[in-house]
């Protein structure tokens, strides 16, 4: 329920993903109250490849506000309690043992370091929400592209003209995820990028040591008899 | 002399482009290690002719074009030469011409008003 309420309480980018035909997106994550308005999302971006109309994106903005005050609200005697224990189709229980990653590093790249400080503000926050004990926080230094043309179309080459692209840089590194951790949160920051950001994201795994290496060798081979070479 | 109004925009040069003024075009083009800055570049030259030609004299400034992901958000400012159910048609007509035509989610904001703003008189 955290991570709904979250999604009720930070909408800063303006939910870019929603119009996005993606069918697994955190619209199931929301409670029972969000799950008409999430079957109307998944509905319309699932009918249409194409984007939806102006009418039905004003009918699924209505839908998200009304629900949005519902949240937290006890419907008394309400049909959702007769059903008993509520199964999300989006989310699956396995039995498999997760991966778990020691380090996951998130490299935000940008064009405007205002952009990049308010990203970096949402991104601590919505990890801290979730749980995610954040390791480091820095600002690699900028790189600068910079090039010199010619001023004039013809002659003139000592007049010439400056270009340059600034790429600042903002590295979040998280420690110790679980996968499904990983897939939640990952997918939530990413979702709300905002426009003329860019992101990488590199997994530090932790794997168990392979069983040939876990004892050294002189342990297990057995005892030779040292013979006496003569030359 | 001194009664040509011009905008914000067009009044400050473009060495003020991160310090006083923002950008027209925000995509993900000409970071360092990233690609596809040509595509945008004519994408936006496409969308801008586009819109000024569907909205013939309507719109005032520069439209801004922001891509998150796989959507196109276009947004101008128009004048109010055009009755609004006019405005509504054409801004569907925009909306689903452009996707079919991109292959992508393309999402238009408009907003109205009387006259061009003025910053300054030269």
């Amino acid at each position: 329920m955290a991570a709904g309420a979250l999604m009720g309480v930070l909408a800063p980018y303006g939910g870019c993903g929603w119009s996005c035909a993606s069918p697994s997106g955190p619209q199931g994550v929301g409670g029972g109250e969000k799950m008409a308005a999430g079957w109307l999302c998944r509905r319309l971006c699932q009918g249409s490849a194409f984007p939806v109309s102006y009418a039905s994106r004003i009918l699924q903005n209505q839908c998200f506000f009304q629900n949005s005050n519902l949240v937290g609200v006890r419907l008394a005697g309400s049909q959702a309690n007769t059903e008993g224990p509520k199964t999300n189709p989006l989310v699956s229980i396995s039995d498999e043992p997760e991966t778990l990653y020691k380090r996951v590093s998130l490299l935000v790249k940008g064009h405007d370091k205002a952009v990049l400080d308010s990203y970096e503000y949402f991104a601590v926050l919505a990890a801290k929400e979730l749980g995610i004990s954040v390791e480091k926080v820095h600002n690699p230094p900028k790189t600068v592209e910079r090039f010199t043309l010619l001023k004039s179309v013809h002659i003139y080459k000592k007049h010439r003209v400056q270009y340059e692209m600034r790429t600042h840089y903002l590295c979040l590194e998280l420690k110790y995820l679980t996968s499904s951790t990983a897939a939640v949160y990952l997918e939530y920051v990413q979702r709300n990028l905002p426009e003329g950001v860019a992101m990488e994201v590199k997994k530090t795994k932790i794997e168990k040591i392979p069983e040939h290496i876990r004892e050294p060798i002189w342990d297990t081979l057995p005892q030779v008899e040292e013979t006496e070479v003569k030359s | 002399k001194g009664d040509k109004a011009v905008t914000y925009e067009q009044a400050h040069p473009p060495h003020y482009i991160a310090h006083r003024k923002g950008w027209l075009s925000l995509h993900t083009g000409n970071l360092c290690g990233e690609g596809g800055a040509a595509e945008r570049t004519l994408e936006d030259a496409f969308l801008r002719r586009f819109l000024g030609g569907t909205f013939p004299g309507c719109v005032l400034d520069s439209v801004v074009l922001k891509r998150r992901g796989n959507l196109v958000v276009l947004s101008a400012v128009l004048s109010r030469a055009l009755p609004p159910h006019k405005i509504y048609f054409l801004g569907g007509y925009t909306e689903t011409l452009l996707s079919h035509f991109l292959k992508c989610p393309v999402r238009l904001d408009l907003q109205t008003l009387p006259a061009r703003l003025p910053y300054k008189y030269l």
